[in-house]
């Protein structure tokens, strides 16, 4: 339990007063010679019992009401889960604050969302429970701010819901560096979150380093989870899957492929507007849902035959949560899908030429450059897409020319030469080459995402079929997606800041692998990781909210993020210019998707840790934290009716006439 | 009364006297000169008349010396109440022609003189009644007893106590000295406060007699306590009816005057109806 006044504790020591008093009355009681004591015996014998108890009944609740009230005057703080603070002061507090647009989530009455009600409570809580300083960090930008009161949470830009999804072990890394290198004393690190999965990725291997670290901090830490983990009601959310302009004889237009996501608890099909607004001009189409999903694909927009470049937002209605309710969109003339294919051996690489080379729609247009590894320093960067790379790993000028692509947001998939050598970029570098048995398969893979993930139709890909005689060892730090029955990593990407860096350790030769054979795996791959390298190019890009950081004020907003500041444009959802480009910024697709860590996940993050969960619903009027003076002096009061009730005097009967 | 010699109270024995007290039909043996010719002449029957026999008194007086015997809240104590009402019985005894002897009983016999008609022991009784100090507990029962076996001939014994012993042990004594065919009067010595109990503050009692002392607070304990002592009250006046004792209960708000006039009026009643 805490208090606002916890010096008045000092006073609990006058609960013992009734007892001293008490004692020193027993002391001080008149003395009265008897004569008559056969009687008084007989009747103390017979009342002894009660008059002993009821003594003592007085004086537990008189020591109960000095308890009441010198407990009432501390000021006492609760709540149901209130364990917290230990009557200390908090030297620093640190709020992790997640702004994600998931947690824009309205409850059923619709009039706060789960962000509001979380600032909202953390400042009345902090407001009672004190600290000498003040710490927020934002999920959009991972950065520590200093606020001057609990107060500011209700009005800093830095606590306003963005469109950039949250990342937990970032902001915790960010909490863990400003306590270190502030000095910090004893510290509150509190998390205000809707626990969606892809917001902490909980398997992620950063978890068990970070929970190193806080636990050999020297100062005491203690995290409290203000969780908003419950559903969406009634909630719809829209996504656009692809977007391209077709030039026809007939005029222009866009095409539009769309998915319409509604929450598990709306099960019966209804008929919602999609409104489409491209520069100004705006259309509705009306698509009746009947299960989870709808899909709505290549649906054509009539665009004017001049219209090359352009922007635009497809909306539905409003529901819970607004910030799902739209999609913005830029658009321009298809670029080439270049891609750079850097090998030795040009016809070793047969298979990932063509993969890189069929396009997936014939409105798109691919090439595919083939070059040696002493060649780089003539390459055209900023029109490739994705780098093919089975060569043995640069180093010096050519390792600072792949770096900086990936740096630029670019892809790149590294494929093992047949001598593989020492050189590492990336914290990676190759290993040996190993035959592995017959029976190996590929064991495990990431369906969930990236490169290997199910089709839009929720199909798998044939991951499991491929054959893998050979395999490449691969050393350093990487995330699998598809790992060998037998352990090796098969396909893993590697920690970058920006862009992709994959790493395939067997190549599509028919010795090392089915890749080629069996070619669907090879070519979604590909042709996943171009698509996504080509979004960087052009003067039009799609990128998720908050993928593109640093500041953005000189952006120009088009359309969207009409509250945000200027400086924060890259977290939000919207259209912007920047310079000559077109900026179409969105949630990420995981957004869409209600998952949310489970009690076993929650409790493996926080394993050794000192923390408090406390649940939260949005638009819950109630305070985290509770005054409860007003309880311990109700207690006081009772106290004082029972010692009244059991000092009164006995109603007696009329005296008899005994003489 | 029934005394050695001739004097002012009627006896318990039948005999000849100028008091009538009844007829009696003529048994073998009796007197002839006793028989009553006149009744003869109307009934045809032969009765003999009887009368009461005046003879003198011996009083034995018991006080009661113990500890309790010192308590009195009206600025007169138990003992000086009884000091006063056995000074006034002495001296009237005496100037009858009475024998008056006295035994003051606390843990012991403290002092005694016997039955004397001398009116000179009027003053050794005074001394010994004013050098009566209340101290110690009381043992009442077993001297009663002793008294009972002591006083060879038919006696008044007159009791001043408070009598806070329990009723069973009393009614043994009280039985043995009405066997001894004594006659037994009783002045039973309360104090107003005793009979009220009224207390407000807890307070601790002292046993005025050396027993342990009790810390009671009054609120719980003055119920308890005048039902204690309404039960022992009562059985001790049923127990003095059943044994045939004048009893009188006296508390000292009460002057001593007329309690004293009262027990004379009393026996006068008694010994007319006798």
């Amino acid at each position: 339990m805490s208090f606002l006044e916890p010096m008045l504790l000092a006073a609990i020591p006058l609960i013992g007063l009734p007892v001293l008093i008490h004692l020193v009355n027993q002391r001080r009681y008149q003395t009265m010679p008897w004569a008559a004591m056969i009687f008084l015996l007989a009747a103390h014998r017979l009342s002894r019992g009660f008059a002993r108890l009821r003594q003592w009944l007085i004086l537990a609740v008189r020591t109960l009401a000095i308890a009441g009230l010198v407990f009432a005057l501390a000021r006492p703080l609760a709540s149901g889960w209130l364990g917290l603070a230990a009557g200390s002061k908090t030297d620093t507090t640190i709020i992790l604050l997640d702004r994600s647009p998931s947690m824009s989530t309205a409850s059923a009455g619709g009039i706060g969302t789960k962000l509001e009600t979380g600032r909202r409570h953390l400042a009345e809580a902090f407001a009672k429970l004190g600290s000498d300083h003040w710490v927020l960090v934002d999920s959009a930008t991972a950065e520590a701010t200093e606020i001057q009161s609990p107060e500011d949470l209700l009005s800093v830009a830095e606590a306003d819901p963005v469109g950039a999804s949250a990342n937990l072990p970032a902001m915790l890394r960010t909490a863990y560096e400003y306590m270190q290198s502030n000095q910090t004393g004893r510290t509150d690190i509190w998390i205000c979150s809707d626990m969606r999965s892809h917001d902490w990725d909980a398997e992620g291997g950063q978890w068990p380093a970070l929970r190193q670290s806080f636990l050999d901090l020297p100062q005491a830490v203690r995290f409290y989870l203000l969780a908003f983990a419950e559903e969406p009601q009634e909630n719809m959310s829209i996504r656009m899957t692809d977007i391209r302009r077709r030039q026809t004889d007939q005029g222009a237009s866009l095409v539009v492929s769309l998915e319409v996501t509604r929450s598990q608890k709306m099960a019966e099909s209804a008929t919602i507007p999609l409104e489409f607004d491209i520069d100004g001009a705006r259309s509705v189409l009306h698509v009746e849902i009947a299960g989870r999903t709808h899909e709505l694909k290549d649906h054509e927009i009539s665009l004017g035959a001049n219209q090359i470049q352009g922007w635009g937002r497809v909306s539905i209605p409003a529901d819970s949560n607004n910030f799902d309710n739209e999609f913005f969109f830029v658009f321009d003339e298809p670029k080439i899908r270049r891609t750079l294919l850097v090998t030795e051996e040009p016809s070793a690489s047969r298979a990932l030429h063509l993969a890189a080379e069929i396009a997936a729609d014939a409105e798109v247009e691919t090439s595919v450059e083939v070059s040696s590894p002493e060649q780089l320093s003539t390459i055209a960067w900023e029109e490739i897409g994705l780098v093919l790379w089975q060569a043995p790993l640069p180093s010096g000028k050519d390792a600072a020319l792949l770096e900086s692509y990936v740096e630029s947001d670019g892809r790149l998939v590294f494929l093992p030469p047949r001598s593989p050598g020492l050189n590492s970029i990336f914290d990676f570098s190759w290993g040996d080459w190993l035959k592995t048995s017959e029976d190996v398969t590929v064991g495990n893979w990431r369906g969930d995402a990236d490169l290997l993930a199910h089709t839009l139709s929720g199909s798998a890909l044939p991951v499991g079929e491929l054959q893998v005689p050979r395999i490449c060892g691969a050393r350093g730090e990487m995330t699998p997606l598809a790992t060998l029955s037998s352990g090796e990593v098969l396909l893993g990407r590697l920690p970058t800041a920006r862009g992709g860096v994959y790493v395939l350790a067997t190549t599509a030769l028919e010795s090392d692998s089915s890749l080629a054979t069996d070619g669907v795996v090879l070519y979604v791959m590909v042709q996943r990781a171009l698509a996504e390298g080509c979004r960087r190019l052009g003067q039009v890009q799609q990128q998720v909210a908050g993928a593109i950081g640093g500041d953005s004020s000189g952006w120009e907003r088009l359309m969207g993020a009409e509250l945000a500041l200027s400086n924060q444009y890259a977290y939000h959802s919207g259209v912007f210019r920047t310079g000559e480009r077109l900026l179409a910024l969105n949630r990420s697709g995981a957004e869409d998707a209600v998952r949310v860590l489970s009690e076993e996940q929650i409790d493996r993050v926080f394993e050794g840790l000192d923390w408090v969960r406390l649940d939260g619903q949005a638009d819950e009027s109630s305070s985290l934290v509770n005054e409860i003076w007003r309880l311990f002096l109700l207690g006081m009061l009772i106290a004082l009716l029972v010692e009244a009730a059991l000092c009164l005097p006995k109603i007696r009967p009329a005296v008899k006439a005994v003489a | 009364m029934q005394g050695s010699v001739s004097g002012r109270h009627a006896s318990a024995q039948r005999g000849s006297s100028v008091e009538f007290a009844e007829y009696r039909r003529y048994v073998q043996g009796d007197d002839l000169r006793r028989i009553d010719w006149r009744a003869f002449g109307r009934t045809d029957r032969y009765y003999v008349k009887e009368f009461e026999a005046d003879t003198n008194l011996r009083c034995c007086m018991v006080l009661d010396t113990s500890g309790s015997m010192e308590f009195g809240s009206k600025g007169i104590s138990k003992i000086e109440y009884a000091k006063q009402l056995a000074g006034a019985l002495a001296y009237l005894a005496v100037q009858q022609g009475d024998a008056v002897g006295i035994s003051c009983v606390a843990d012991e016999k403290v002092a005694e003189l016997p039955p004397r008609r001398n009116p000179a022991h009027l003053s050794a009784i005074f001394d010994v009644l004013e050098q009566a100090e209340p101290q110690g507990e009381t043992r009442l029962v077993p001297i009663l007893h002793e008294l009972a076996e002591s006083v060879a001939q038919r006696a008044l014994i007159v009791i001043f106590s408070d009598f806070f012993l329990p009723t069973e042990e009393l009614r043994d004594c009280f039985e043995h000295l009405r066997f001894r065919k004594h006659d037994i009067t009783v002045f039973q010595l309360l104090d107003p406060m005793e009979l009220a109990f009224e207390f407000q503050r807890p307070m601790r009692f002292l046993d005025m007699e050396g027993g342990p002392s009790v810390f009671a607070d009054p609120t719980e304990i003055t119920d308890r306590y005048h039902e204690a002592l309404a039960t022992f009250l009562s059985d001790f006046k049923k127990m003095m009816l059943e044994s045939g004792t004048d009893y009188h209960r006296v508390t000292t708000d009460v002057s001593y005057e007329k309690v004293f006039m009262d027990f004379l009026a009393c026996r006068h009643d008694s010994q007319r109806v006798r």
